[in-house]
């Protein structure tokens, strides 16, 4: 997928006014986001396993050196193939090269986020193979040339009457007010691809280290489709997706899935160690894994971002995050949105192609609040935007943040007196005062209109660091109670 | 070098080392417990799920219906055979797919479907010995393809989730729980873990002991999605309708 992160701005404009978009977010937030809230409290020691996620996920990272070597091992005892591909155009072509051994042209793909960000479909699509999404949103997308809105609902942004004119246009279909005669049609259609493909391609959530098993989650039973029906599966993966021992996956699917959906389990959980064995019923006859790096491991010599590589991909911290929910999964311009996204995007595209990503957040926490595996993302988001203010390798931009740094400068210089700060604060009072009308600010000057553009900025009654001493609670209490 | 020694060895060079290290890492966080103590506590998984059999039955039943299961409990293989009829007649169906299981041959050894002008079909290889495998294969899967429900027993049912788990082997498919539009699942007492720990305890002491599986399936509530809208549209491409039977 093309990266179009340098247009978070334009992007997010126009998702703020537009009228669909919003009513479909709004969706979001009642739907996933109080199911997850609801499972994690069904759920006992909910606290305990995220930290325990946290633990086990980060000594993985910090040796993942060793459990990649292991991993190898392991799939090739069970008769698997292992790739180890260095960036999308090896993973691709080790894919393409495959298929073509075999004279494979039709190939099933369940929901991969890395296929997405290999490019894969416009790959295989310009060797002449027909790669089809049988996941039900990623089918719609595909169908549509549109690009994925949300990382669990990729359709999300799409109503009912869309999806029916792009399948009455592109399948012949009759035209279907139901949403379940839609899905309908999509099962018609799809079992005949699962019964002629000759390739199954699938992502994974999971990779054990010791036994060499790919775990899948998925509702819809594609995922066990594409690695059931066809002669050929190809799983791809990023290489940060290890777990140690078959063991881990119980606390893990418990984090990832009601982290995603709030359902305690979802409808499948597929394990897949190798290809069928001799005196199997069906299944495929070969099996390889595609362990993608694709940036990976620019991330992870980067000690301040390493953190990163623990995510598990549940969406959580989207539908948590104020920014997310106003504009959307488009706005960002790559495959991973809201705030994960705004970390890994810029570092897996390119950081000055991202700039504008780590700013795309309130830094209001609510992401790491959500995250099954507790990982910081406020912490990197500040890490990232202080690389990109003071960083030298990014010319292009640097004039533009000049006054920004300099009024950072300014912050620090008088931070370290009392007394000056009391009167910079004073200061900044007085000058909001001439900017605002009915105590919200709705311009800031000069290079700091980036900041209120799009969004009211209540001036400050009191300065944040005066309400402390006087055990002010409301400055501790979130916005909403207030 | 290799391509896995050159992949392996830029991951080294980010954590900052020449390669990667030959011995395990200390002490590995285990989330369960480090696998010399597996047969041990496999053996105590055992033995507690017969001990608790009756109440860890009655949580599953539970469980699973608020999963999405239709859930019925019959008290011997007999009765559930009749409840399998029931549920075919219902469907209106023509043609059943089985996998011989051992209690799906105890359900059907009385031939409760004599009679109905209902079709069941064994889903395994090697019956008809004048068939080659790919032949088979060929015929079975177009066989499920346009059944109206599929049978199966269990290898072991969780009652946290309300889930099915299915291993794939020798006389049973993995296509029988997926392709026909009904899943009808017969889960015998005893078989019942308590949570998802237990499970994978068991697998990895089978792992352990070298008895391998290239396949497991977790089967919680009938297929699903909610793609359009967050509406909730089950059987989109694995059964919309799924039958627990608890025998016994
Ligand atoms: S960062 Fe955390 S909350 Fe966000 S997708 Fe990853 S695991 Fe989920």
């Amino acid at each position: 997928m093309q990266p179009r992160t340098t247009q978070f701005r334009q992007n997010s404009a126009s998702a703020l006014a537009d009228e669909r978009i919003q009513r479909n977010l709004a969706g979001l937030y009642s739907g996933f986001h109080s199911a997850r809230i609801d499972a994690s409290s069904a759920t006992a020691d909910w606290e305990s396993l995220r930290a325990r996620g946290h633990e086990i996920k980060s000594h993985v990272i910090e040796n993942l050196d060793y459990y990649l070597n292991t991993l190898a091992d392991s799939v090739e005892r069970a008769g698997g193939h292992v790739f180890f591909a260095k960036d999308a155009e090896d993973a691709s072509s080790y894919v393409v090269e495959v298929a073509s051994k075999r004279g494979i042209d039709l190939v099933i793909k369940s929901k991969s986020m890395l296929s997405e960000e290999m490019g894969l479909n416009e790959r295989l699509e310009a060797e002449g193979m027909e790669p089809v999404e049988t996941d039900l949103g990623e089918y719609i997308i595909q169908l549509a040339g549109d690009t994925p809105f949300h990382i669990i609902a990729p359709a999300i942004h799409k109503s009912r009457e869309e999806v029916s004119d792009l399948f009455t246009e592109r399948l012949g279909a009759p035209r279907y007010e139901d949403i379940e005669d839609l899905t309908k049609e999509a099962r018609r259609q799809l079992r005949q691809k699962f019964l002629a493909a000759g390739m199954g391609i699938s992502g994974a959530n999971f990779l054990v280290a010791e036994t060499g098993t790919v775990a899948l989650v998925t509702n819809e039973g594609n995922g066990r489709m594409v690695t059931s029906m066809p002669k050929v599966h190809i799983a791809i993966a990023g290489m940060e997706k290890v777990v140690p021992s078959i063991e881990d996956l119980a606390m893990f699917l418990r984090l990832l899935i009601r982290s995603a959906t709030g359902q305690m389990l979802s409808s499948y959980v597929t394990a897949v160690t190798g290809p069928r064995l001799h005196d199997e019923e069906d299944g495929p006859e070969e099996f390889h894994l595609v362990i993608v790096d694709n940036g990976r491991s620019r991330i992870l010599a980067d000690e301040h971002l390493r953190e990163s590589l623990l995510c598990l991909r549940c969406g959580a911290c989207m539908n948590a995050c104020p920014v997310y929910r106003k504009v959307g999964g488009h706005a960002y311009g790559w495959v991973y949105p809201g705030p994960i996204g705004a970390i890994v995007s810029p570092m897996l595209t390119g950081l000055s192609d991202g700039k504008d990503l780590p700013y795309a957040s309130t830094l209001c926490g609510a992401c790491k609040e959500a995250c099954p595996v507790k990982i910081d993302m406020p912490r990197m988001l500040l890490y990232l935007r202080k690389e990109l203010t003071q960083g030298d390798s990014y010319p292009e931009h640097r004039s533009a943040d000049a006054a920004e740094r300099l009024a950072v400068k300014g912050w620090r210089a008088s931070a370290s007196s009392d007394a000056a700060m009391r009167a910079t604060n004073l200061a900044a009072r007085l000058g909001q005062a001439l900017l605002s009308r009915g105590g919200e600010i709705s311009k800031m000057p000069g290079p700091l209109s980036g900041w209120t553009d799009h969004r009211e900025f209540p001036r400050a009654q009191k300065p944040f660091r005066s309400r402390w001493p006087l055990g002010d609670d409301a400055a501790r209490r979130p916005r909403d109670e207030r | 070098m290799s391509q896995r020694d050159a992949f392996l060895s830029r991951i080294s060079g980010a954590l900052g080392r020449d390669r990667p290290p030959q011995l395990p890492p200390s002490a590995p966080p285990y989330s369960v417990g480090p696998p010399d103590e597996i047969a041990e506590r496999a053996a105590l998984v055992t033995d507690m799920m017969k001990r608790n059999a009756d109440n860890l039955f009655a949580t599953l039943a539970h469980v699973a219906e608020s999963a999405g299961w239709n859930v019925a409990r019959v008290p011997d293989p007999r009765a559930a055979g009749k409840r399998i009829l029931e549920i075919a007649k219902d469907l209106e169906a023509r043609l059943g797919v089985f996998s011989p299981h051992p209690i799906v041959r105890a359900a059907l050894r009385a031939d409760p479907f004599a009679g109905s002008g209902i079709e069941l079909l064994p889903v395994a290889l090697g019956l008809d010995e004048s068939e080659s495998p790919q032949r088979g294969r060929e015929r079975l899967r177009a066989a499920m393809a346009v059944a109206d429900l599929g049978i199966t027993g269990v290898d072991y049912a969780i009652a946290e989730t309300g889930t099915c788990v299915i291993i794939p082997k020798a006389g049973v498919s993995r296509l029988v729980s997926l392709l026909p539009p009904v899943h009808v699942a017969l889960v015998e007492r005893g078989q019942t873990l308590p949570s998802l720990d237990e499970l994978f305890t068991l697998r990895r002491n089978d792992f352990m002991q070298g008895e391998t599986r290239s396949y497991m399936n977790l089967i919680t509530g009938p297929s699903r999605t909610a793609d359009i809208e967050y509406t909730i549209v089950t059987g989109v491409h694995g059964p919309g309708e799924v039958h627990m039977i608890l025998v016994g």
